[in-house]
């Protein structure tokens, strides 16, 4: 099998330049053409050591996960990189300096911990940086030069990004950083290459679109932007901040307001707000933050007022993990808030969903007129991937029913009761739309009512009018991938975890099972119909996501009444595909093929 | 109390009324509050300030939390917002930023104000929000049926303080004073006329106002805050207070035995409203990062 | 007691069977075979199927990655032993990580020598040891690409032999290391030189080479003193052995060419030992330190000094027959290339 599919991991200290290279390395590859996806790794600060780590997967084809072994590391500092050894690949390589400036004993050097397929290669990185530029401190260059030197990659675009990324600064700094990456090149070039990692030139790109390179949180400050954002009132949190600095820095640019408020309450309340003025209003958050916005999603639900609420899931419950990632905000974003309170959660499953989800999220509020979630996860808000974007917005303005002043039969009815459940709504400023709205149970006219009658009818009336959702155009609710008809195993997947799902059912079809993924991107209203339609071709059902309760299982069971299996793990990191394959083999029947 | 000069007849009271437009500014709902309630006042209050301001009733929105105070959308004709408990004034503070030429003011009482909704309140003030904000102060949970309130007395007894109060009271004005209001009054439900003129001037002001209304609960309260006692205790600011002296604001807002009406303290200093616009005007001059932007640095 | 630790420098043959025989004497103690490659020990007889488009090394390995794992065994690749200090039992490695052993085999085995007056063309030429060698000259030779070889001592042939099986012209330019290590009487050569041109290689006439020049992209060119020039694609150096023990010098342990050894493989050290074409072994027959060459002794020479080092008290034996043969069918047959696989 030739082409390329290549993952590389890059392990420092803090001040090692580990995570400047990894982000040459991911936007040096783009620029090549390659699709790329790439994942950092910063474990807990408190262990004081500050490890880090950039991994990256380059391939010449659609990539939709991680790997779950490397095939090459390289070791900006051995008392860090050597705990990832295991991580590579058996036959893979790894490279390292082979000059240290101090006297080490045994086992100190990297060179002592390579497994025994592994390949490695030494180069005196600090050395060679020293040369090249007079001081030690280019060495992160001197090693990339390196790795990109062996393998042959397209060193214009490594030198075009180290260019771009360094624009700002000095020229002696551009020239310094080009310098020692020339150097690592060339000795790269010249050393022979043993291990069996693959890479190749990348196919020539499509004409007219090229891809981009972006983290999930990026895509979605895109996606809001080119959806026209107005307002965006946030609390910082991890992992959802980066979303809240992007749009400090650019919406003013585009003539919206962000505003930095007090906590998550009050973000969601003016949101709301901004939502009833007219605005396209938004926020995002994470889980311990959404917790305290459901009283005011309620209220969003219970006054029929739009809102955008990007939520990016970490380790729950509480404050939990922090900086892992994991899946188990679906029940609050389905159900959070007091009573019944229904309201349209989504959730992207790449990059590209990300900024396709943020943006049609505005649509989905103002025609349904009522909060729309949107759940990220960490893994999808803090990776980086290759993706198709627009070159111009594919978002519609203004959408929904609207009160119209012209309008003169009676009073205003902003709950009018009507077949598809929607009532117009009238914006502050418009004559003749005055109403208040409440969180009380109220009547056609919002005016507070207990009434029995009255309670029941609105209550099917908020419910009634988003069963539409499920077929909202030019946003793919479900997609089925892998084989057709009848299969054997029918993977339910959701959020990031759709990715790693996608590649196992591909190497279980390799493997002769019969299996397909139906990805699922609205989890409230649920798409029954292509749900049921999927379950009844699987004669096992798999639901896969990081949670420990099964949290999508249990949506999906407790409304087709269908059993489930389940691969529920709440490791922190992306599901890992041969667990999800194990699974897939399991409910077939099959045992693990032979290794060659 | 004031004195009576002339005769009021009913008729020529009712033309007055009907003719000077401030009815365009009450809804039809009947207000639901006890009868000889402070709030009465102060209905009547908003709508000859907005009257007498000249502004359009579809360009208004008053926004609330929840309590008896709150209730005061729903008797406007303005565009409402009866939201959450304590959470009135970053809802407000959504509505000013999503359209600012709206004229939006808050409205709450003690409990939904100083308890749940303590922590928004210094945040609206500093940021010089453009709206004002209406505190009506009746030292009582009223519609929840009489609980004790931040701003209750020491030693007042209820149902949920059977002992009698232990928690001593906030003193709002010199907590707004702290907070950095740009415009701290004091009014009382008892006063209408000076009431009236005081939430016109809270309005007209350019920036974060608070008005702080001392009105009584006449269902759950008849010990302490009762017309009769603050109609003894109050008074007016001396013509000499300077308003622009905030240490001067302070120490007559010390005083709770002998509350002061009137206008404490008054600056003019750039509104939230402005920092946006300084804002934009900078981000415009500034290069947009191209991750963002989509297109390459230049 | 603490864990013995065993130290091979050299990952060929006599390293690896020293690292089986240790490991199986003596379960609990620490192998650390050090290597200046960086693959694990594979089969150099294969190589020349690189010729032929193998290229996976993984099929040439000897044992797979698993047994070094199970057996225990570390295999510090790429790493060049830089000093040896016995006095204190310490070996610097290049990149200044220090190792102590508590018993050390030398097996680092043999480079081939190239005559000084060769030295500056050293570029130039190719030799075929080892799989990145093997790979570079298989890329030069191309489909059917010719072949200089001078010297041409008993491992070259063996190249050679394959080389021409394998369709390529191979011209040999004999030098006085024609047949090395066998010694060959001057009446035998017409017969052996028969068997040379039987078994596809072309021997010209000796002399001594003046230079080597590149012609081309990859083309080569020989030129003799006396003007004759011999063209190919690789120019293949092979005269004979030499050990490699550089970073032996300064220990203090005797050497001669290689290092010297008693028959119990043991160096004027007790804790080092010596197998391989790296050491001179004591012969009380010759009264001198003589080599032993080829797989089958190597090998014995790995297991004897590994018995020695974890408390036996054997002696190296050879069983070789080191005379040169003549096959049936006429093709010449040493008993330095006969292995095991």
């Amino acid at each position: 099998m030739g082409g390329t599919d290549i993952q590389i991991a890059i392990c420092g200290s803090a001040g090692d330049g580990t995570i400047a290279c990894g982000d040459i390395l991911n936007q040096a590859m783009a620029d090549a053409g390659y699709r790329v996806i790439a994942f950092d790794v910063y474990p807990p600060e408190i262990r004081g050591f500050g490890e880090c780590m950039a991994r990256s997967r380059i391939s010449d084809r659609a990539v939709h996960s991680m790997k779950e072994s490397s095939d090459v590391l390289v070791s900006l500092n051995d008392a860090h990189a050597i705990a990832h050894v295991p991580e590579v690949h058996d036959y893979g390589a790894v490279i390292y300096d082979d000059a240290p400036v101090t006297r080490l004993h045994e086992g100190q050097h990297i060179s002592g911990h390579i497994k025994p397929g592994q390949i490695p290669y030494g180069l005196p990185a600090r050395q060679i940086a020293e040369q090249a530029t007079g001081a030690a401190k280019a060495r992160n260059m001197a090693a990339l030069g390196f790795l990109a030197g062996l393998y042959a990659m397209p060193r214009e675009a490594f030198e075009r990004t180290i260019r771009r990324k360094f624009a700002t600064k000095a020229a002696a700094v551009i020239d310094d950083n080009l310098a020692a990456f020339a150097a690592g090149y060339e000795r790269g070039a010249a050393t022979f290459k043993l291990d069996l990692v693959a890479f190749a030139p990348p196919a020539a790109a499509a004409s007219g679109s090229r891809p981009v390179i972006l983290s999930g949180n990026a895509a979605v400050v895109r996606g809001l932007l080119d959806a026209r954002l107005e307002t965006l009132f946030g609390y910082p949190i991890t992992p959802a901040t980066p979303i809240l600095e992007m749009l400090a820095a650019a919406l003013p640019k585009h003539g919206g307001r962000f505003l930095q408020v007090e906590d998550e309450i009050a973000a969601a309340a003016a949101t709301l707000g901004a939502g009833f003025a007219g605005a396209r209003a938004a926020t995002a958050t994470s889980g311990p933050g959404f917790a305290l916005m459901t009283e005011m999603i309620g209220l969003g639900v219970m006054a029929e007022i739009p809102g955008v609420i990007i939520v990016s899931q970490r380790g729950g419950p509480s404050t939990g993990l922090p900086t892992k990632t994991e899946q188990a905000d679906l029940d609050i974003a389905v159900h959070g808030g007091a009573g019944d309170a229904p309201r349209i959660v989504i959730a992207p499953t790449n990059v590209e969903g990300c900024y396709r989800c943020a943006g049609k999220a505005f649509e989905l509020a103002e025609t349904f007129q009522v909060p729309v979630i949107v759940l990220l996860d960490l893994y999808l808000s803090n990776r980086l991937e290759t993706a198709l974007l627009p070159e111009t917005s594919p978002f519609a303005q203004g959408a929904g029913k609207r009160f119209s002043p012209a309008d003169r039969s009676g009073p205003y009815r902003r709950y009018a009761l009507s077949e598809d459940g929607l009532s117009p709504r009238a914006i502050p400023g418009q004559i003749g739309g005055i109403h208040t709205i409440t969180g009380l149970e109220h009547n056609e006219l919002g005016r507070p009512s207990d009434k029995p009658e009255i309670h029941q009818a609105m209550s099917a009336k908020r419910h009634r009018k988003l069963a539409a959702a499920v077929d909202f155009p030019d946003l793919r609710i479900t997609e089925r991938l892998g084989d057709d008809g009848p299969v054997d195993v029918g993977v339910l997947a959701w959020g990031s975890t759709a990715g790693e799902a996608r590649e196992a059912v591909e190497r279980a079809r390799a493997e002769g099972i019969r299996a397909a993924v139906l990805k699922v991107v609205m989890l409230a209203p649920l798409p029954l119909a292509a749900i049921e339609a999927f379950l009844a071709d699987a004669r096992e059902a798999l639901v896969c996501e990081l949670n420990y309760e099964g949290q999508f299982a249990n949506l999906v069971t407790a409304a087709t009444a269908r059993r489930l299996d389940r691969l529920d793990a709440v490791p922190g990191v992306p599901m890992a595909v041969g667990r999800i394959v194990e699974a897939i083999r399991r409910l077939a029947g099959r045992e693990a093929p032979r290794a060659a | 109390m004031t004195t009576l000069k002339e005769p009021i007849y009913l008729e020529e009271k009712l033309k007055e009324i009907q003719e000077s437009g401030r009815l365009g500014y009450r809804s039809r709902s009947l207000p639901t509050w006890c009868p000889g309630c402070g709030y009465f006042a102060i209905t009547e209050g908003v709508a000859s300030a907005l009257n007498a301001l000249g502004v359009a009733p579809h360009e208004v929105v008053i926004v609330s939390g929840i309590g008896c105070a709150s209730r005061f959308p729903f008797f406007m004709n303005a565009y409402g917002l009866h939201t959450l408990h304590g959470r009135t004034l970053p809802v407000a503070t959504g509505v000013k930023l999503a359209n600012d030429r709206l004229s939006v003011i808050a409205i709450g009482g003690d409990g939904d104000g100083f308890a749940i909704g303590g922590g928004h309140i210094p945040h609206a003030a500093r940021r010089n929000v453009d709206i004002t904000y209406l505190l009506c102060d009746n030292a009582i949970y009223g519609l929840t049926k009489g609980q004790i309130s931040p701003t209750t007395e020491l030693g007042f007894r209820s149902k949920i303080a059977p002992y009698g109060n232990h928690d001593a009271p906030l003193n709002p004005l010199m907590m707004l004073l702290a907070y950095g209001a740009s415009w701290v009054g004091q009014a009382y439900a008892g006063d209408p006329h000076h009431l009236a003129e005081m939430i016109a001037r809270a309005i007209e002001h350019r920036g974060f106002s608070y008005l702080n209304i001392l009105s009584p609960c006449v269902t759950f309260d008849k010990t302490n805050r009762t017309y009769r006692a603050l109609d003894l205790a109050v008074r007016h600011l001396a013509e000499t207070h300077d308003p622009a002296d905030v240490m001067a604001a302070m120490a007559e807002a010390r005083d709770r035995d002998h509350p002061a009406l009137g206008l404490f303290y008054r600056e003019l200093r750039p509104t939230l409203g402005d920092a946006m616009a300084d804002i934009a005007r900078l981000a415009r001059a500034s290069a947009e990062d191209p991750v963002v932007s989509g297109r390459p640095a230049e | 007691m603490a864990a013995k630790h065993y130290v091979i420098i050299g990952n060929g043959v006599a390293g690896n069977a020293a690292a089986a025989v240790i490991r199986e004497r003596d379960a609990g103690g620490r192998i650390t075979i050090v290597s200046l490659g960086a693959l694990l020990f594979y089969d150099r007889y294969r190589l020349p199927e690189v010729i032929e488009g193998q290229t996976d090394w993984r099929r040439f390995l000897v044992h797979p990655p698993a047994y070094y794992e199970d057996s225990r065994i570390v295999v510090r690749r790429r790493c060049r032993v830089a000093q040896v200090d016995p006095a204190r039992h310490l070996l610097t490695l290049g990149h200044r990580e220090e190792m102590t052993y508590d018993a050390l085999l030398v097996a680092s085995g043999g480079r081939g020598h190239l005559p000084m007056a060769l030295s500056e063309f050293a570029p130039l030429l190719e030799r075929f040891d080892s799989y990145r060698q093997a790979m570079a000259v298989a890329a030069a030779l191309g489909a059917d690409g010719g072949v200089v070889m001078l010297g041409g001592d008993i491992q070259g042939i063996a190249v050679a032999r394959k080389l021409a099986a394998a369709g390529h012209r191979v011209t040999l330019v004999p030098s006085d290391h024609l047949f090395w290590p066998h010694r060959v009487a001057f009446e035998a050569y017409p017969r052996y030189l028969a068997a040379l041109g039987q078994m596809g290689i072309e021997v010209v006439e000796g002399g001594a080479v003046e230079r080597i020049e590149a012609t081309g992209e990859v083309g080569r060119r020989v030129v003799m003193e006396d003007g004759r020039t011999y063209d190919g694609k690789v120019v293949m150096p092979y005269y004979g052995l030499a050990p490699a023990l550089d970073f032996m010098a300064g220990s203090g342990v005797d050497t001669e060419r290689g290092l010297l050894v008693n028959p119990e493989l043991r160096t004027t050290d007790e804790s080092i030992w010596a197998a391989g074409d790296v050491c001179q072994i004591w012969s009380a027959e010759e009264n001198a330190y003589r080599f032993y060459y080829g797989w089958t002794n190597v090998k014995a020479m790995g297991e004897t000094a590994a018995g020695n080092m974890t408390g036996g008290g054997e002696t190296f034996h050879t069983f070789l027959d080191e005379r040169l043969a003549v096959t049936e069918a006429g093709a010449l047959h040493s008993s330095f290339w006969d292995y095991e696989r």
